[in-house]
């Protein structure tokens, strides 16, 4: 389906497969893997050092210049804005088509903010801030954060302290933010902070968006158990922030979270690190590199992996087309996200069982030891982006229309 | 794919109208009725789906009688009757023995059953399984020529309407290998005890054969990749069945979850069946993706038909199974009563778990696609 005047999807592909190909590399055809070839990483966090972050981060910008400047970095944004104008469907079908060649890895801290806080800002902007935010933000020129979580506020983001009090024409805001991806390179963080301390959460809480270099702001990275430091915690000490900082209006602070965590469940099924076989095609080459190949349970557990993984993919396209028809995104990213984690799960129990102790102590052996880091980086999958339970709460809530939780 | 997204509309309907007609027709106080007694199949019922809906011969090619539509409309058919618990010559006749038929080259099989199934007066049955209960064990039945025909001694057992069917399509080995036979039902020689089954929506017998006449089709030992194709396309009528029967279970689950008070509150406002019900919902939704890939890979007859067809039985089967046991336990005693409809899809699904080749059978195909060098395919 095209509205009048714009291209077909396919017309838009074969526009846009002429420029990947002139501008990356196309991935070699069948499995990506081959063993004992190049890196034998299989981890989900980055564990590198602040350098290699810095260096992956700024190619990830450039890259994301590089589409935004050739009409392919916010295909279905309006054109007042930077954007192709095209509809969600051209988008999903670039990223697709994107996937087949080799460009920068994908950096949360950039996609969080190209993505979800560029989308947020198009929905819930001024005219003002849309002009400031949105071509810097969509081209990578700069970089935006998001602030919802504290340490007494996960699942529960209703339980949000950081307060943000009025002085004057100016808000102050004192508390603490954690878990943030991305902050210590972000230009602006998008806050959402208590404004009312008696009201309900759908009026309790107002957005911001805040200079990550205002006096008063302190960002410490978190270590994670796999070692690295994808996280931060964001200390907020008097903060001084004017009224035109604000999004949204005051006490929509609830409604802007929940319209992004929208968009976040909406770009789920897409997102995710390990949407291919990869880990399915790693395990078949380990098992048959290690003799395993004919043995029944071995072919059971992969064969079960293999289908789980084709089956969640095959849910993903069906949820993307009815997008596509003229729906809205539903919950269905909550199927896909915990479909998902669980198969990183079994699929980190399977390459324990086939390496056996190779897993757990560095022998040097190619594909073995990398994926401990692997499985070390599971639960925080499992925890990040709605948890598990979350996902089942929506899910059943959302989905089957069963009871809401009790408050 | 164009083709896909302008027939779904299509077989939506399809489906409104085979549902409509079933929860009209055949409404479970009928069936519990009927499967009490010896013949569990209404044959109104049969006429009306023949008949007036056409069903019989839905995808039987237009040059044999049928509508020509494809396994992308057969797998709606299949997954409502299913989902009604329907008891019907429809499985063994249509799909499976109707199957068999399609996919041998005997012209002349093909031009005398195939029109007959197709308008509903001819219901057949499919005779593969012996004693081991396996799609793919050595075949024990024996079939010697005999004038112009052949004649089978041996059994068979399992056999879905065995006891029931017109006719019989039947596999036996010949000198020359595996061979598949067109037996007359009520021909001299041939024993045909029903056999008790746990699922009694679907009958089953046991048949023993004494000199019976049997006519060949096609060649000696051209049955192999005829039995490998019908395993296939079997596998995903039965992964459609238990699909139906999946939905059916995980509906009444919810509806029940909302209605039935404990503790104040709907049991449904409690995380344990909460979250229960959000897994079985995933393991329901990837059935569903995986009946629709299988199927229009059927329909598009792709090369990945033996794979997606082992993907979604395990799959469908285990969900199925998985399903229906929790649909009995989210309602709580009730659900264990002769009286409640749950007991009837817990055991079909069982049945159904096991006759078609348990998921661990049809999990393996995949693994061989995964990890069997062709080298290895020969082993």
């Amino acid at each position: 389906m095209s509205e009048s005047g714009s291209p077909s999807v396919a017309a838009f592909l074969e526009r846009a497969v002429e420029w990947l190909a002139a501008n990356a590399e196309r991935r070699p055809r069948g499995s990506q893997v081959r063993w004992g070839e190049g890196a034998d990483r299989v981890a989900l966090f980055r564990d590198t050092t602040a350098e290699d972050e810095r260096a992956q981060v700024q190619a990830a910008r450039s890259w994301q210049r590089t589409k935004f400047d050739a009409g392919y970095g916010a295909i279905s944004w309006p054109v007042e804005y930077g954007g192709a104008g095209l509809t969600s469907g051209h988008e999903v079908a670039f990223r697709h088509l994107e996937s087949e060649f080799v460009t920068p890895l994908i950096v949360e801290a950039v996609s969080i903010s190209v993505s979800l806080e560029a989308s947020t800002i198009l929905a819930l902007g001024t005219e003002e801030q849309k002009d400031r935010w949105l071509r810097p933000l969509r081209r990578g020129d700069e970089l935006c954060c998001q602030l919802f979580s504290e340490p007494g506020a996960g699942s529960d983001l209703g339980s949000i302290s950081l307060r943000a009090s009025r002085a004057g024409d100016d808000w102050v805001l004192d508390g603490q933010k954690v878990w943030t991806s991305g902050a210590q390179f972000a230009d602006v963080g998008y806050v959402v902070a208590r404004t009312d301390a008696a009201a309900p959460r759908g009026r309790a809480f107002t957005a911001f968006l805040v200079p990550m270099d205002a006096p008063g702001i302190d960002v410490r990275p978190l270590r994670q158990m796999t070692g690295g430091t994808s996280f931060n915690e964001v200390f907020f000490d008097g903060v001084r922030v004017p009224d035109s900082a604000r999004l949204g209006e005051i006490g929509g602070g609830w409604a802007a979270m929940m319209t992004t965590l929208a968009f976040e469940r909406a770009g789920a099924a897409e997102g995710l690190g390990f949407s291919g076989t990869e880990l399915v095609d790693r395990l078949v080459l380990t098992a048959r590199k290690l003799g395993r190949s004919r043995d029944p349970m071995v072919r059971q557990r992969i064969a079960e992996l293999y289908s789980r993984n084709r089956m969640r993919n095959w849910l993903a396209d069906r949820a993307q087309a009815r997008v596509d028809a003229g729906g809205l995104p539903g919950p269905e990213g909550s199927l896909s996200k915990l479909a998902y984690t669980r198969e990183l799960q079994d699929a980190g129990d399977r390459a324990g069982s086939l390496l056996g102790p190779a897993m757990v102590a560095d022998t040097g052996a190619w594909g073995t030891f990398a994926w401990s880091a692997f499985v070390c980086g599971v639960p925080g999958l499992r925890l990040g982006g709605g948890t598990d339970e979350i996902q089942k709460n929506t899910i059943a809530e959302r989905i089957l229309g069963l009871p809401k939780e009790s408050r | 794919m164009s083709r896909t997204s302008t027939e779904r509309p299509v077989r939506d309907e399809l489906r409104d109208t085979v549902r409509e007609f079933l929860a009209r027709r055949a409404p479970m106080g009928e069936i519990r009725r009927r499967i009490a007694t010896e013949q569990p199949y209404d044959p109104d019922v049969w006429a009306l789906m023949s008949d007036q809906l056409g069903l019989t011969g839905l995808a039987i090619p237009d040059e044999y009688g049928g509508a020509g539509a494809s396994w992308q409309e057969l797998a709606v058919v299949v997954e409502e009757l299913g989902r009604a618990l329907l008891p019907s010559p429809y499985l063994a006749g249509v799909v499976l023995a109707g199957t068999a038929i399609s996919c041998s080259d005997d012209e002349v099989c093909k031009k005398e059953l195939l029109p007959r199934i197709a308008a509903g007066q001819l219901t057949a049955a499919l005779a593969v399984l012996e004693d081991d209960g396996r799609w793919n064990a050595p075949i024990g039945l024996r079939a010697v020529p005999n004038g112009d025909g052949y004649l089978l001694d041996g059994h068979k057992s399992f056999v879905l309407d065995g006891h029931l069917a017109d006719v019989l399509i039947v596999a036996a080995r010949t000198a020359r290998g595996a061979s598949l036979f067109v037996v007359d039902g009520a021909g001299p020689g041939l024993i045909r005890t029903p056999l008790t089954t746990l699922d009694r929506t679907r009958p089953q017998a046991r048949l023993e054969f004494a000199g019976v006449p049997a006519r060949i089709i096609s060649t000696e030992g051209g049955a192999g990749p005829v039995l490998a194709r019908t395993f296939d396309l079997a596998s995903i009528a039965a992964a459609a069945d238990a699909l139906g029967g999946a939905q059916r279970c995980l509906e009444m689950s919810i509806g029940y979850a909302n209605e039935r008070i404990a503790f104040g509150r709907p049991i449904g406002a409690f995380q344990a069946i909460k979250h229960k019900l959000a897994d079985l919902l995933l393991e329901v939704e990837f059935a569903r993706a995986a009946v629709e890939r299988a199927a229009l890979a059927a329909a598009q007859d792709t090369d990945e038909v033996p794979l997606l067809a082992g993907l979604a039985a395990a799959h469908c089967s285990q969900t199925y199974a998985l399903v229906a046991t929790e649909n009995i336990h989210i309602h709580g005693g009730v659900g264990f009563t002769w009286e409640h409809d749950a007991q009837l899809y817990f055991k079909r699904a069982k049945s159904s778990q096991v006759l078609f080749g348990d998921a661990a059978v049809h999990r393996e195909r995949v693994a061989a696609h995964l990890l069997d060098e062709p080298a290895d395919a020969a082993g």
